[in-house]
């Protein structure tokens, strides 16, 4: 039976294989050919003694290894407790959660200034000016950040096995203890998935954090930007992105290795989430609540609130042609990336079961500098450059790591001896997948799911690559109206972006809809299924 | 129970295949148009035009102007377009160089211009890269105007100005070019340095610093590299009807660079008498009047009427360019200097 389920895999990871080759691997080598026609010894040495790329280098890592250290900080009380807890809205706010990850950075920072700008809501009242500081640049990294690494935690924690933290309390074990020795063991190839992550997005981060900061904290990322896009200095934009990719495919390598090992099968006695009780667990949830809402809810409600106060003149851009095709482009465009995302996560997560080596290749999406991939595919595929299949498989390409990462943990911590009886009942390798495995696995499959839809959403892959006019999103849209000046196009940016953020939770809550009542085991599914 | 609501959310992804396949439709009888991200015509205009010639019109976004042409020169050997708008003066010369144009003798070429553009570029309109300044932030702190680059760089006008960055923004790129031929090289850069000393803030690009950074949006800067035209964009684009532009232009010298851009034939590329077509289209007086307020440009037809809102949009009695060729030869050492003087 394992010599088949091999068979299986090497059958599935010519997919995801097959698509990496042709829409990074491939242009990337041909971008690569051209770049060596002008490449020397004498640049990667001077490259390597360069004091300025030397401190952007040093300045990306750091800068993703703060936030890493803050979002585990601040993330993981606040998963124990969405974990733990029962209590309204819940739910909601998992969901809730993923709202930065769509919203345009531009319109992000447009809601943080409005909080902590020069004449923002709380540098006023606390009379601090954070504008040019590192602390406003961490912030921006948080907001966009911390809900991978809460629903990572979330989704972690309701793995843990109730037996286990019962028997530890039997003990004598503090509840300290208990989540010291039992829990954190449990969750940490979860927490290190998502902490590879955020590492990897702030690392070669473009955004928000760039624009609260300034040019001065820019990273390295940027450098490859500047080289490939306005310089043309493919050669030198190779190196550099090069180096980078031995970094941070080291990161991916680690995190695959480690996944890995500490990998193992959990116990299918989840631990039920009770309502809090007495005022230190309510408490609990409140400090919750005041954590997101402080970096997560603020920013957002800031956006809303301008978007409220622009009145009704600003909100009749709603109904311009312009805005119909966007919002229609953005389903649309959303939907198929996410149908090929999907194909392509569940596939690599199944394959990539034994092998470091393809765990880590999940990452290679977020690893490989983006800008380079985009010359790359214009280089190879000329002719295909500006059209519809280029575009959607460059938004799957960027959404479907999310796919593969959440499935892959999942299938980590799946008990085999279930589909083994399944097999051993006759039940054909397809079968036992669509009939146990996938039951078993859709809420994690659904969490990897709305990630990857809350990326084609947003912006993530729309500037770099050949677009057409008729194909204007949300979020082309918003850019188009922030790059010109007047009251009335920034008003009409805030609109735009309010009508986002309610297009993308009604999309997450389509995609995450809650599967079972409150206090259900994990697994009702799973029982019901062999008593049937 | 579940594995039948995963199967009905699947049936509902699959059902999303015919859209994808439907839409993937190539035309090989349409003309492809390169623009950089502010093309901007009103839609009628470009129906017109397809009805006309009688073809399909397919436009496509390459970024900003710079980045545009790297890529029209990445793919030379297939061109990815038939024809492109967008380069301007400062990119001319790189891609005559590069060998991605083929030269245009038609009528649009032969009339006379408001504005010449090298190359084999036509030009189809003009403007100014400038300081903005904030009226009201002015008015309320009693600091005045400042008049010379070189007061910029006083103690009392520390903190006011941001700028783009030339190595990603082509205003930025624009106005680091005017203040090297207003001052002179070594003058220039050596103002760039105190202006570091001083605070200037510098942004990614033109968006980022005009909505995030500039004192009458959400910023703390009154001062911010634009455009002559963005006081009277300002008016048109203003919520309540008002008289005057809360913004104005600042005319200082080595601070202003005219920017002309042009359409262009690209080499290798097909449906040349569409092309040609296109062309004289940018050109055409419909056109010609229409681009002053969707693109916010000075037509390059001479006899073409304005608008009453460009009132707000006061042109400079002066420039400082340096000339193509130099811009060609040492523009982007320049970037790497400035990187240096700046940034680093």
């Amino acid at each position: 039976m394992r010599r088949q389920s091999l068979l299986h895999a090497s059958a599935l990871v010519a997919v995801p294989l097959a698509f990496l080759g042709l829409v990074m691997v491939a242009p990337l080598l041909r971008l690569g050919i051209e770049a060596s026609a002008g490449a020397n010894t004498a640049m990667f040495v001077s490259m390597l003694h360069d004091g300025y790329l030397q401190r952007r280098v040093g300045w990306s890592v750091l800068q993703a290894a703060l936030t890493c250290a803050a979002a585990l900080l601040w993330g993981l009380p606040v998963a124990w407790v969405l974990a733990r807890y029962d209590f309204a809205g819940r739910v909601l706010v998992l969901r809730l959660l993923m709202l930065p990850f769509v919203v345009p950075t531009l319109v992000a920072a447009l809601g943080v200034l409005a909080l902590w700008g020069p004449r923002g809501l709380f540098s006023r009242w606390l009379g601090l000016d954070l504008q040019d500081t590192p602390w406003l640049l961490l912030y921006g990294n948080l907001f966009f950040n911390l809900c991978l690494v809460v629903r990572a935690g979330v989704d972690a924690l309701g793995q843990v096995s109730s037996a286990r933290v019962a028997v530890a309390r039997t003990l004598g074990a503090t509840p300290w203890r208990v989540f010291w020795r039992v829990e954190w063991p449990a969750i940490l190839p979860w927490l290190a998935s998502s902490l590879c992550l955020v590492f990897l997005y702030c690392f070669s981060g473009f955004g928000l954090a760039l624009i609260l900061g300034g040019q001065r904290y820019s990273t390295v990322e940027v450098e490859i930007y500047t080289l490939v896009a306005h310089e043309l200095k493919l050669a030198q934009a190779g190196a550099l992105a090069l180096g980078m990719l031995l970094l941070t495919g080291l990161v991916a390598l680690a995190y695959a290795a480690m996944e890995q090992r500490l990998s193992a099968p959990v116990r299918a006695d989840t631990m039920a989430r009770k309502r809090p009780a007495g005022p230190w667990q309510w408490a609990a949830v409140g400090g919750a609540m005041a954590v997101l809402a402080f970096f997560c809810a603020a920013p957002l409600l800031a956006i809303l609130a301008g978007a409220a106060g622009a009145g009704a003149p600003s909100w009749a851009v709603l109904l311009e042609d312009d805005t119909l095709q966007a919002l229609w482009n953005t389903l649309r465009f959303t939907g198929m990336a996410l149908l090929l995302a999907t194909l392509l996560g569940v596939t690599h997560a199944l394959a990539a079961r034994r092998s470091v080596w393809l765990r880590a290749a999940a990452f290679l999406p977020f690893v490989v500098s983006p800008v380079t991939v985009a010359f790359g595919l214009l280089l190879l595929y000329p002719r295909w450059s500006a059209s519809m299949l280029l575009l959607v498989s460059a938004y799957a390409l960027l959404a479907y790591p999310f796919v593969a990462k959440s499935l892959g943990a999942a299938l980590d911590g799946l008990p085999e001896h279930v589909l083994q009886a399944a097999r051993t009942l006759g039940a054909t390798p397809w079968r036992g997948f669509w009939r146990v495995t996938l039951p078993m696995v859709a809420p994690t499959l659904r969490r990897g799911m709305a990630f990857a839809a809350a990326t084609a959403l947003g912006e993530f892959a729309v500037t770099l690559f050949l677009s057409r006019p008729e194909w204007a999103t949300l979020t082309t849209l918003i850019y188009q109206h922030l790059g010109r000046p007047g009251a009335a196009n920034r008003d009409a940016a805030l609109v735009l972006a309010t009508v986002l953020m309610l297009l993308a939770l009604l999309a997450f809550l389509l995609i995450e809809s809650p599967q079972r009542r409150p206090g259900q085991p994990a697994d009702a599914g799973l029982r019901e299924l062999v008593r049937a | 129970m579940m594995n039948r609501r995963a199967f009905s959310f699947f049936a509902a992804v699959v059902l999303a295949v015919p859209v994808f396949t439907s839409s993937q439709a190539l035309a090989a009888d349409e003309l492809r148009v390169l623009v950089h991200s502010s093309f901007s015509l009103p839609k009628p205009l470009l129906a017109q035009f397809e009805a006309d010639a009688g073809t399909k019109l397919s436009v496509i976004k390459g970024g900003d102007a710079g980045e545009m042409l790297n890529k029209l020169i990445l793919t030379r050997a297939q061109p990815i377009a038939d024809v492109v708008f967008g380069l301007d003066n400062a990119l001319v010369v790189k891609a005559q160089a590069a060998n991605v144009l083929d030269a245009y003798t038609g009528a649009a070429s032969q009339r006379a211009v408001a504005v010449p553009l090298a190359g084999n570029v036509v030009p189809v309109d003009y403007g100014f890269v400038n300081l903005n300044y904030d009226k009201a932030w002015f008015a309320k702190s009693g600091v005045p105007l400042p008049k010379s680059l070189e007061e910029l760089a006083q103690p009392a006008y520390r903190n006011l100005l941001v700028v783009e960055n030339p190595a990603t923004s082509s205003p930025g790129y624009a106005f680091m070019l005017a203040t090297v031929a207003g001052l002179g090289e070594e003058a220039a850069f050596d103002w760039w340095g105190r202006m570091r000393a001083n605070g200037v803030k510098v942004a990614k690009g033109w968006s980022e610093a005009y909505n995030a950074e500039f004192s009458r949006n959400g910023g703390s800067r009154p001062l911010v590299v634009s455009y002559a035209s963005s006081p009277a964009a300002e008016v048109f684009y203003s919520k309540e009807k008002i008289a005057e532009s809360p913004t104005a232009s600042l005319f200082l010298k080595g601070g202003v660079f005219r920017q002309v851009e042009g359409v262009a034939l690209v080499r290798g590329g097909q449906q040349r008498e569409a092309a040609v077509r296109f062309v004289e289209f940018l050109r055409s007086a419909a056109v010609q009047e229409a681009l002053q307020t969707s693109m916010w440009m000075y037509a390059a037809e001479p006899r073409t009427p304005r608008p009453e809102v460009l009132r707000h949009a006061v042109e400079p009695a002066a420039f400082d360019n340096p000339s193509p060729e130099t811009i060609a030869g040492k523009g982007s050492e320049w970037v790497d200097r400035w990187t240096r003087v700046v940034l680093k």
